[in-house]
């Protein structure tokens, strides 16, 4: 089943910060978005605010065409739209596999019973490449590995559209490679379409089907990887000398 | 409807039991702004400074006013000893504080409070005791305020003032802001974090026992190891109602707990107004979670 | 949602209830004095089960649980004072009360997290204590003196059914898909919004039987010293005993607080005869030293030890 969630003229001032002014985006299933922009101009926010986690001051987030802005992460998460968190938040006092059952079991694929739950767990944290550490508490993981049990456990909500906050950052070249490559081919396997906020420009370049930057909280450019960085306003604003260095 | 001058007879007492009010809370509002944990055994040691001062009382004759500072000094001493039994292994290290630490400090500090009060009674008795210590009145008007209250007001006041001071312009003081916003911060600032957790933690209980002692003055005869079970919950709704971490919120919420007691009570009787002030502490967390103070 | 099977049924759950049903068959035998320690420890141990459903489970600190049991109380001696229910009746309508209490504040106060909520509980005990002292229904500072006899064997059963569900609910909600929920709201309450777990909901129905239980608990207290006295049935120190108890046999888990009720109840009783106080401290020193470093208690701790009893001790 196709889905389409439309975010439009999004707002969210924080008292006298304007985090996020009068963005819109489309994201649909089996399409990855990307959203790029320089630290502090209100990704998050917006990620945040598509998620259910903040409410917007101004503007709607859309469904199928159903309004959902304002409605809280859990109904999202029912609704099929779930996001990982920029700093990973692992059940520490569980393992991996439980932690995966958790977002089995409410999320909107509704497992429910823990015995199925946890052994269907196993098959995503072998797609993510967790499966030898299945069994082991989630607070004995490295970075790298929380940022793939965050992942798996939003895979494991049954989300047909995923919110991914800054999945890729603080890998080493080889690493990125290799998560790049693995998650293009999870993508492929389960379809969904996927909102990436990235700092890591190489992964949105390469994985992307379509660009959106936004600077202090408004989009100054949007197209296909590459219309995005020989856009002027892009190469002034945000990518700098580094242009040269993004397209892969 | 009240008569006008009792009711600014009840505003002027108000006021003046506020100032106490406030400097109680303070003492817990610089542990919570500091290390971010809420002490849930500060009513213990508001008592601990109030049989400070009964003790000085009863054996050197010193007034409440002048036992204040040495109250103070035991308290430094004894927040260190607080900072190093029940904070430190929570926060050492950490960039901020967890959920699970919190909950560790909240039920441990429980314990403590339910250790330190009935070693108390069982050393004191449950009695009640106070210190006989009256240096009259003064007139304004119609109004007859006792100079102990006004006096120890005046100190209340001024040791908000005093750590006001300290946190704004001395660099010790500034490094415990910088802790209280961002630990990693205080190492840019070259200073041990441990030291300005620990210093801030004292500081705090160095507050609370002083304001034990000028408490003592509002309590001719209220001294009694469980009185820490009123004045922990009117020291959170104050911190609250002021805002956890604003040094000038004490102040605000202290006089405005008292207050409302003090002239609610002449509408619908001390039980209402008390219940009425502790609830306020509800839709304050609902709607201004950061305080009345901006 | 199924009910496990029989067998699937853990050994914690098999022991509990061995011990209860022993103790129902025993009970016509035991003596006077001694049925009334026992039904007094089973009143703290229904407490305990009462108040791990919220602080145990979810980790949200409850040190005002004793509003909940005061309401059972009162509603009980309203009823029974002034329209005659019988007793039983009173029971069911304070836990009735408290649930009522309980949803409508749990509504409000959940929101706060940590420290903000144990605040908040902290300060409804003193306000409910001075909203109960104007009310002259209920005796105002006087409370109300019931005369409805002494009738230890009925206390006991009642108190017993109400330890029994409050035994099986725990279990069942501990070992299925609530129990996965929960421990994700314990854990990182915005990670499991996040994973979909209707956090406020969940919170509120557990803080919704543990209110139910505690006031049904609170109604059996003053059936047993029948009447109600304010400033005994608002008195904190209850609440601090039941977060004692669980936090010494073990938060969250099914054997806790039964062990922690035995733990702090019964030293009580023998040390109160030979010096007035002293257990209070002691507790006090326990519940520090667990805190600190022994979190999970008794229970929680045998179960880290000694790997042979983790699959008993669920």
């Amino acid at each position: 089943m196709s889905r389409t969630l439309e975010a439009s003229e999004i707002h969210k001032y924080f008292g006298g910060v304007k985090a996020v002014q009068g963005v819109s985006l489309t994201l649909e299933t089996a399409r990855i978005i990307g959203l790029i922009g320089p630290n502090g101009s209100g990704k998050s926010t917006l990620l945040n605010v598509i998620a259910g986690i903040e409410k917007p001051t101004k503007g709607t987030v859309t469904v199928d065409g159903r309004r959902v802005d304002g409605w809280p992460a859990h109904r999202m998460v029912e609704l099929g739209v779930a996001k990982t968190h920029q700093i990973p938040k692992p059940f520490l006092g569980m393992t991996c596999r439980e932690n995966v059952a958790v977002a089995m079991m409410y999320g909107s694929r509704r497992e429910g019973e823990p015995a199925s739950a946890l052994e269907e767990s196993r098959r995503i944290l072998a797609m993510v490449g967790l499966d030898r550490r299945a069994d082991a508490p989630a607070s004995n993981l490295t970075v790298q590995e929380r940022k793939r049990l965050e992942f798996a456990r939003v895979l494991a909500t049954g989300a047909g559209l995923v919110l991914l906050d800054e999945i890729f950052a603080g890998l080493s070249p080889d690493e990125l490679r290799d998560a790049i490559a693995l998650f293009a081919r999870v993508q492929k396997e389960q379809g969904f379409g996927a909102l990436v906020v990235e700092h890591v420009m190489r992964a949105v370049m390469i994985l992307s089907d379509f660009v959106v930057v936004i600077e202090e909280g408004r989009k100054i450019a949007e197209g296909s990887p590459k219309e995005v960085v020989e856009d002027p306003a892009v190469i002034e604003a945000y990518l700098g000398s580094e242009a040269t260095n993004v397209t892969p | 409807m009240p008569e006008p001058m009792v009711l600014v007879t009840d505003l002027a007492f108000g006021v003046l039991l506020g100032c106490v009010f406030a400097v109680i809370a303070h003492g817990l509002n610089l542990i919570w702004g500091v290390a971010k944990i809420v002490n849930v055994a500060h009513g213990v040691f508001i008592m601990l400074g109030a049989y400070g001062a009964y003790f000085l009382n009863l054996y050197l004759g010193i007034n409440p006013l002048l036992s204040a500072p040495v109250d103070a000094a035991i308290g430094l001493a004894v927040g260190a000893g607080f900072y190093f039994g029940f904070l430190h292994r929570e926060l050492r290290g950490k960039e901020s504080i967890a959920q699970q630490s919190e909950m560790v400090t909240l039920v441990a500090t429980f314990g403590l409070a339910l250790f330190i009060s009935n070693l108390a009674l069982r050393l004191w008795t449950g009695n009640f005791v106070g210190i006989p210590w009256s240096p009259g009145s003064i007139r304004l008007g119609f109004l007859q305020l006792p100079l102990g209250a006004l006096y120890v007001a005046i100190a209340s006041v001024a040791i908000i003032a005093l750590t006001h001071i300290f946190l704004s312009r001395t660099y010790l003081g500034n490094a415990i802001r910088a802790y209280s916003q961002d630990i990693p911060a205080t190492q840019l600032m070259g200073i041990d974090p441990t030291f300005v957790a620990a210093v801030g933690t004292a500081l705090g209980f160095s507050v609370t026992m002083a304001g034990g002692a000028l408490l003592s003055v509002w309590l001719p005869v209220g001294i009694n190891p469980g009185m820490g079970a009123l004045y922990a919950p009117i020291s959170f709704v104050i911190v609250v109602l002021g805002g956890p971490g604003k040094m000038w919120g004490s102040l605000v919420g202290g006089i405005s707990l008292a207050v409302i007691i003090d002239v609610g009570q002449a509408f619908v009787g001390t039980s209402l107004a008390t219940a009425i002030a502790f609830l306020t502490l509800i839709p304050i967390l609902l709607f201004r979670p950061e305080g009345i103070l901006r | 949602m199924k009910l496990p099977k029989l067998r699937a049924i853990g050994p914690s759950l098999w022991g509990i209830g061995v011990f209860l049903l022993v103790l129902a068959g025993l009970a016509p035998w035991i003596p006077r004095f001694p049925l009334t320690i026992l039904v007094n420890l089973l009143i703290f141990a229904a407490l305990a089960y009462s108040l791990n459903f919220i602080t145990g489970l979810t980790g949200y600190v409850n040190f005002g649980h004793v509003v909940f049991m005061a309401v059972g109380a009162y509603t009980l001696g309203y009823t029974v004072g002034t329209i005659r229910l019988h007793p039983l009746g009173g029971v069911a309508l304070g836990g009735l009360m408290a649930l009522v209490l309980a949803l409508g504040l749990g509504a409000v106060t959940l929101r706060f997290r940590g420290v903000y909520f144990a605040i908040a509980s902290l300060v409804t005990p003193l306000a409910g204590l001075n909203i109960v002292l104007v009310l002259p229904a209920l005796g105002g500072g006087q409370g109300i003196l019931l005369n409805i006899g002494f009738d230890p064997l009925s206390w006991f059963y009642t108190i017993w059914a109400i330890i029994a569900t409050e035994v099986g609910l725990t279990y069942w909600i501990t070992h299925g898909r609530l129990g996965y929920g929960i421990r994700a709201i314990k854990s990182d309450e915005d990670a499991a919004k996040s994973l979909g777990v209707n956090a406020p909901r969940l919170k509120l129905f557990l803080f919704a039987l543990s209110g139910l239980f505690a006031g049904a608990t609170g109604g059996v207290y003053a059936w047993t010293t029948s009447g109600v006295f304010p400033e005994a049935a608002f008195d904190l120190t209850f609440s601090l005993r039941m977060l004692a108890m669980i936090v010494i046999g073990g938060m969250g888990t099914l054997l806790g607080p039964l062990i922690g009720a035995i733990a702090v109840y019964l030293p009580s009783r023998f040390f109160l005869t030979i010096f007035i106080g002293t257990e209070s401290i002691i507790i006090g020193l326990v519940v520090i030293v667990i805190a600190l470093f022994v979190p999970g208690g008794i229970v929680g701790t045998l179960r880290k030890y000694v790997p042979e009893l983790r699959r008993i001790l669920e």
